[in-house]
């Protein structure tokens, strides 16, 4: 773990199931936090200038209008985008500072995307070995005997050895799950996991997610799904045109928002019967 | 399982084309609808019919014309086309059979070497690591030029241009040697490009899933992009290699490779007949046409694979 | 209705095809016809070989581009000059034809015994009598015995030694096509296979660059180039004739072979030949032979 000492050291955790998270807690330490980040696409300003802070097993929802910036924020922790201004600390490190590998910061961080997740041409355990034993070094045995148990305990042990087009569309999403799962990581990040599902595909993976929560992980979801979100949320994030507007516990964003646009927006949830 | 994105359109969508269009064996009207409209045994009827008057045509042709009897004898001569196949070196005749083991040879061996060579420029063209620009440049350059440099020249160049130099090592070398650095040098510019284009239709979110699990950019590329690039590029890739079987027939204008093709020629000169040509040709299809027939069949199969998969996620 | 249209058009095809073979030997060529007349054509006049050729009232003569040297000079066939120039218009004036009357015409060597309809009267382009190919074309009688020569590079080892043992350790090159390359194959019979090129220009840098060791042509070829073409190159001897000779080549049965045969007889009879041979292949006359 060579890699892991040279950016500090990333510290995961785990409430309840350390089984789920490799990494001991920081105690005390944020997970996650953001500081004015921005973040363009060309002319276009995507991320205003976030300010967000996870606590460690805190269950963070990003809900927004479409286009708003939630997959946008999701990719920028990631390191899949680069931030324009700003900083971004995972544990405590500034992992946008010059000089960080980002894949050493990224096998800490497991990420769901909405779709095109699973490799099609690896089978169902393949695809969740690939990490541990590409990057972490873990010997295949031993990967795979981890993968199997991920799989068992995910209720996916007779989907093994398919490839990824033999699985429906909530199968997949709960193996691209187990994927991210099988690296440790101190934090998940999930990006509308279950928007491109058909509707009795939702559950099931909604369902993995509740557990996970459970569990102890630290997550951050982006999420059009906002019965869901006011089940399983610490805190809702409402994004609008690149900053968060508003955001505190379900309950007071749900029922009672402040702002106007937070408002508009949960209205015409309402209205096209989704909440 | 839609995979493959839209990046990569426009190369599939060649394929689906040509998959698509193609007619289907034995009936001159692969159009499954026609058949609908005026019946299936009408339409197969029709289609025998017209083969029927096809290749009799044809085959009255060379019965009947005024010439047909020269030109049976110049082409398809069974007495000379055997020694053509045999070769007779008492009369100074070579053996086409003998020469199309060197074809194979050379097929063989420049095969391996392309695939990994043009695996290798492909490769250089798609990382984006700055200290690699000289070697992308470099990659970039030898593609242009070597897809635009007749094989021909390039079969000349190094064949008599390499020996010309006297350079220890590099001047002495055969004309099998030369000639399959010439195929290897050309080809690898086309399947650089078709490798290329295959790993351009693999869908970025491939790219985005592997890289977010901490694989490096060139692990991400060995363990998830090139193995389903390379899938999806086989039917070109292979649909390139029945060429490079026909082209290593150039290589004998070196001199010392005397290959069927070649063999063919001096047989024909000799005895002023073209029987060996005739022979050349027959030997030739018979390895091009499983090759093709091979590379169909997975073109269909990757078309009603990718049919059946994209049902589960929209 | 798509279907019957295709049919349709299938017969239509067919039926074009059969019609433009049958008219084929009527209208293309007198000559094809007038091959298998060939007992009538025993009368050499000029009046009635004029009316058999190519084209009517004049001499169509072949030969491949470019045209060596000594046989043409200059790549041009028209100027007369060259051994093989300077003997097709002797011929065209025994058969009654004036020098304007002579037309040349390019024929690649591989296209000249094709099945078909010759476009020319008779191909003068080196090319050696053997009995298979006159079973497909025509030959007149020998213009020129043929013998083979060895074109070496002067610092080689081969000028020195090549007994008939030493000549098989060697690597040979030659032109497709040529007589050479079969003496080379059948008379000296080398260890390695000799190499073969599309052009005897190919042949040549090869000689030059040492990836081949030894040339093979006829000795008037084989001493222009050693003497003009290559630097450094030598004519180390030449061969014992094997009875080769160059014939002129004519369509299968051509009636006008008797009367060329005849022409071709005269010049020899009255010292043309000779005279020919001493003009433009006189300075290759004193070469040594090598013993077989
Ligand atoms: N790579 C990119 N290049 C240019 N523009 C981009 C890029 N990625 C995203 N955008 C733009 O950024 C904006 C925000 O996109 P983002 O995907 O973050 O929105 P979102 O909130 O996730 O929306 P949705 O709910 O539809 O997923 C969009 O207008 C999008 O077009
Ligand atoms: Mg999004």
């Amino acid at each position: 773990m060579s890699e892991a000492d040279a950016t500090g050291g990333f510290g995961g955790a785990a409430r309840g199931d350390a089984s789920l998270s490799g990494n001991p807690a920081l105690v005390g330490q944020e997970a996650v936090r953001l500081e004015g980040v921005h973040k363009s696409f060309g002319v276009l300003e995507i991320l205003r200038g976030i300010d967000l802070s996870v606590a460690p097993h805190e269950v963070i929802c990003l809900i927004g209008a479409s286009g708003s910036g939630k997959s946008t924020l999701l990719r920028c922790v990631n390191l899949l985008e680069p931030v324009n201004r700003g900083r971004i600390l995972l544990w405590g490190q500034d992992v946008t500072a010059p000089g960080v590998d980002e894949n050493a910061v990224r096998r800490h961080i497991g990420i769901v995307f909405q779709s095109f997740n699973l490799f099609p041409h690896m089978t169902v355990l393949r695809n969740i070995t690939l990490g541990p034993i590409r990057v972490l070094g873990v010997p295949r045995d031993q990967a795979e005997e981890a993968g199997r148990a991920l799989l068992v305990r995910f209720g996916l042990s007779d989907k093994r050895d398919d490839y990824p087009d033999r699985l429906s569309g909530g199968q997949q999403q709960r193996v691209a799950i187990v994927r991210a799962l099988a690296m440790r990581p101190g934090i998940m990040l999930l990006d509308e996991v279950t928007s491109a599902l058909d509707p009795e595909l939702v559950s099931e993976v909604l369902g993995v997610i509740r557990e996970l929560a459970d569990a102890g992980m630290t997550m951050l979801i982006a999420t059009h799904e906002m019965g869901f979100a006011r089940d399983i949320a610490d805190r809702v994030c409402f994004l609008d045109e690149g900053v968060i507007l508003e955001q505190g516990p379900p309950r007071q964003v749900f029922t009672a928002p402040v702002n106007s646009r937070t408002q508009q927006f949960l209205r015409r949830i309402v209205d096209a019967g989704r909440l | 399982m839609p995979v493959r994105g839209s990046r990569g359109g426009t190369y599939l969508d060649q394929q689906t084309l040509v998959a698509a269009g193609a007619p289907a064996p034995g009936s001159f009207e692969g159009n499954g609808r026609g058949s609908h409209l005026l019946g299936g045994q009408r339409a197969a009827a029709v289609s025998t019919v017209s083969t029927v008057v096809f290749i009799g045509g044809v085959i009255a042709l060379f019965v009947f014309a005024p010439g047909a009897a020269a030109v049976r004898h110049t082409f398809f001569n069974p007495q000379q086309m055997k020694q053509a196949f045999l070769g007779d070196p008492s009369k100074g005749l070579y053996s086409v059979g003998k020469g199309l083991i060197l074809n194979i040879e050379m097929f063989l061996i420049a095969e391996v070497l392309i695939l990994f060579f043009a695996l290798v420029i492909a490769v250089l063209r798609q990382l984006r690591n700055p200290v690699l620009f000289p070697f992308r440049m470099l990659a970039v350059v030898y593609t242009d030029v070597f897809r635009g440099v007749p094989l021909i020249i390039v079969i000349y160049g190094i064949g008599f241009g390499a020996p010309a130099l006297y350079i220890r090592g590099v001047s002495t070398q055969s004309d099998f040697v030369y000639g399959i650095v010439a195929l290897v040098l050309s080809y690898s510019a086309y399947v650089a490009e078709v490798y290329r284009a295959g790993i351009n239709s693999v869908h970025q979110s491939q790219v985005a899933a592997a890289r977010s699990l901490g694989l490096s950019q060139w692990k991400s590329l060995r363990f998830v992009v090139l193995p389903q690039a390379v899938r999806t590029v086989i039917p070109p890739l292979l649909n390139d290699f029945i060429s490079l079987q026909k082209d290593t027939a150039l290589v004998s204008t070196l001199g010392a490779v005397i290959e069927a093709n070649r063999a063919a020629q001096i047989d024909s000169s000799t005895l002023f007949v073209y029987s060996s040509y005739t022979v050349a040709a027959l030997l030739f299809l018979c390895l091009t046409i499983p090759l093709a027939r091979f590379t169909d069949r997975l073109i269909a199969r990757d078309v009603s694979r990718r049919m059946a998969g994209g049902a589960t996620v929209r | 209705m798509r279907k019957t249209f295709v049919l349709v058009i299938f017969a239509l095809i067919g039926l074009g095809l059969t019609a433009v073979a049958s008219s084929a030997s009527p209208a293309s060529s007198s000559k094809a016809a007038s091959a298998v007349l060939t007992a009538k054509a025993s009368s050499c006049s000029h009046a009635s070989i004029a009316r058999d050729v190519y084209k009517i009232g004049s001499l169509t003569v072949a030969t491949d581009s470019p045209a060596y040297e000594p046989w043409f000079s200059n790549n041009t066939p028209s100027n007369g000059k060259g051994y093989e120039s300077a003997v097709a218009y002797a011929i065209a004036k025994q058969l009654g034809f004036s020098k304007s009357q002579v037309k040349w015409t390019v024929e690649p060597f591989d296209a000249s015994f094709a099945p078909g309809p010759k476009k020319f009267d008779f191909d003068i382009n080196e090319i050696s009598y053997t009995e298979e190919r006159a079973t497909v074309v025509s030959f007149s009688a020998s213009y020129y015995d043929v013998q083979q020569a060895l074109i070496a590079m002067r610092n080689s080892r081969i000028v020195k030694h090549h007994t008939p043992a030493d000549l098989r350790t060697y690597v040979f090159g030659d032109q497709i096509g040529s007589t050479s390359l079969a003496f080379i194959n059948t008379e000296l019979r080398p260890t390695q296979q000799p190499s073969v090129f599309n052009t005897l220009n190919d042949a040549k840098s090869a000689l030059q660059d040492g990836r081949i060791q030894a040339l093979v042509a006829d000795t008037p070829t084989a001493q222009y180039i050693s003497s003009s073409e290559i630097p450094k190159s030598v004519l180390v001897g030449q061969f014992p004739s094997t009875g080769e000779h160059y014939g002129l080549l004519f369509a299968k049965n051509d009636p006008l072979v008797a009367c060329v045969n005849k022409a071709i007889a005269t010049l020899k009879a009255n010292g043309s030949l000779a005279k020919f041979q001493k003009e433009y292949l006189g300075i290759y006359t004193s070469v040594p032979t090598i013993k077989p």
